[in-house]
């Protein structure tokens, strides 16, 4: 167990490398006379953020919304798949394969696709989410399900239990830990998915505002705008991680 | 006589008298075959064990011990021959056998007191009979403590004595044991002997014990089968001639007992 001192030391080295990194980005842009349009330094970064803020807030409530929509869709959909292709060695023979294939091709190939089909508003940006995010939950789902231990498998047979009674006081709990796994690789996907639709082709979102920005040359905004999406990328990612904390058992073996 | 009947089901239309049933072989093997792809696994397997009898199957790992037990548990199927528990031939696991694995099956997200009741849920005891059942369980384990802990808390010893409760709190007829205490350390196996004893002369159940200690058969057993590998089958049957109540003290420093180990030791000598 660290101590509140040890733990302290390893904030304040976290605290001192970004500070250092901070500062030689803020002076090495001045110092070596990098136009501002190549890499403008972080203090007019700061500021291009703080002037835009309604527009930055509110393109980014857009851009979250795609992205939440999108992978609860991808939640939903994998995990009705994944249990599917579990129980049904014909979806496992058909359908699995063809999700395999679809998993290989480049997704962000789909994009305009997914402009022409659904229209440059929000339902072709939640599609891409949704496509980026989908499949390594049925991946994790599947896996989880798959990976039962044998030996809790046959006591339950031996208890005479019921495929219900063993799908849910064993199977789901026993593949929870494997889903979450998923769900971490996926919510960052998400997010990659929403914006590079957004880029293809968008009206509105922080991918949208950066096209604005770069078009117009405002690569403070640009810089704003990627370092808002991270924000936004590493706070879901903890939401993911807060979840995860519920499913202590990942990896306890008795 | 010592009533275990307590949760028993009518299995049949056959109803026995008590005395009848008493006298009934609980489990019966005649003939059994069972063969994994080509391999022979067990070969003319012909046993009985009678109703509160404790038998042990001794035997050399891959023998084929543990294959037998399954087929009695009604967890795989066989060839030829034929199994029977109460005269019944036995097709799927039954509600008055209880079986107790090797590898402990608690699960880690239930507490100790929710595994131990997960065979009483399972088969739909009511709440209030559960409850009962699984503090007396706890208690008569030692587990009291340890309730609400979670299976990787404890000791190896305290997950299989949580196992073997798993299957106490059913109330079976019929215990069947697959190396309950194999993967133990010898002081915890040899405690838990004892009180597996203890609970078994309380309780008297008809149990069946697979093992691969020869201390371990002989301390507990009334009767020990020897198989040798290879096909798997009995070569050996040995009653075990010590009085009851045993105990840890003063069973195990008999002279017989010295010498039941010192034959069986012999026998699986020349059979595996």
């Amino acid at each position: 167990m660290p101590g509140v001192s040890s733990r302290l030391a390893a904030y304040s080295q976290v605290v001192l490398f970004f500070g250092a990194f901070l500062l030689f980005w803020e002076y090495g842009v001045r110092y070596f006379e990098v136009k501002s349009y190549i890499l403008p330094p972080i203090s007019a970064i700061a500021v291009a953020v703080w002037e835009a803020r309604s527009e930055i807030f509110e393109n980014s409530m857009y851009t979250l919304a795609e992205v939440l929509i999108g992978f609860g869709a991808a939640v939903v959909v994998g995990v009705m798949l994944g249990m599917v292709v579990y129980v049904s060695p014909f979806a496992q023979r058909t359908i699995y394969p063809l999700v395999t294939a679809l998993q290989t091709t480049p997704k962000s190939a789909l994009a305009p696709l997914m402009i022409v089909w659904f229209g440059y508003g929000f339902i072709s940006k939640v599609a891409m989410a949704f496509l980026f995010a989908f499949f390594p939950i049925v991946v994790a789902t599947l896996g989880g399900f798959a990976g039962t231990a044998k030996n809790l498998e046959e006591h339950f047979r031996a208890l005479n239990a019921g495929p219900w009674r063993t799908f849910t006081t064993l199977r789901l709990p026993s593949a929870l830990p494997s889903f979450i796994d998923g769900c971490r690789v996926a919510m960052p996907l998400a997010m990659i998915g929403a914006i590079i639709g957004e880029l293809v082709g968008s009206e509105r979102g922080l991918g949208n505002l950066i096209m604005l920005g770069t078009a117009s040359t405002r690569t403070d905004l640009v810089f704003g705008c990627i370092i808002v999406i991270t924000l936004i990328s590493l706070a879901l990612y903890a939401l993911i991680e807060f979840a995860a904390k519920s499913v202590w058992w990942r990896g306890i073996q008795v | 006589m010592v009533s275990t009947a307590t949760a028993e089901a009518p299995q049949s239309g056959r109803a026995l008298n008590p005395a009848a049933e008493a006298a009934a072989n609980h489990i019966e093997a005649r003939g059994l075959n069972k063969t994994f792809g080509s391999f022979k696994a067990l070969e003319d397997i012909d046993f009985t064990i009678k109703n509160q009898e404790f038998v042990s199957v001794l035997g050399p790992s891959g023998c084929g011990k543990s294959t037998l037990l399954r087929i009695v548990a009604g967890l795989i199927p066989y060839e030829s021959g034929s199994a029977t528990i109460k005269g019944e031939a036995v097709r799927a696991p039954r509600p008055d056998v209880g079986v107790v694995f090797q590898t402990n099956n608690m699960l880690p997200w239930l507490t100790v007191r929710r595994n131990v009741e997960l065979g009483a849920r399972i088969r739909n005891m009511p709440a209030d009979a559960r409850d009962a059942a699984v503090d007396k369980i706890l208690d008569v384990l030692s587990l009291t403590k340890f309730a609400d802990a979670h299976p990787h808390q404890l000791s190896g010893g305290m997950r299989q004595r949580a196992s073997i409760g798993q299957a106490l709190v059913l109330d079976p007829q019929i215990l069947l044991m697959d190396e309950p205490f194999g993967a133990l350390d010898a002081l915890t196996r040899d405690k838990l002997n004892v009180e597996l004893l203890r609970i078994w002369q309380e309780s008297r159940k008809t149990v069946m014990l697979i093992t691969h200690s020869i201390a371990e058969a002989v301390f507990l057993s009334d009767r020990v089968l020897v198989m040798a590998d290879r096909p798997g089958k009995i070569v050996e049957e040995v009653t075990i001639d010590l009085p009851r109540p045993r105990n840890a003290a003063t069973t195990r420093a008999m002279p017989k007992f010295g010498e039941y180990v010192a034959y069986l030791g012999k026998v699986m000598g020349v059979a595996s």
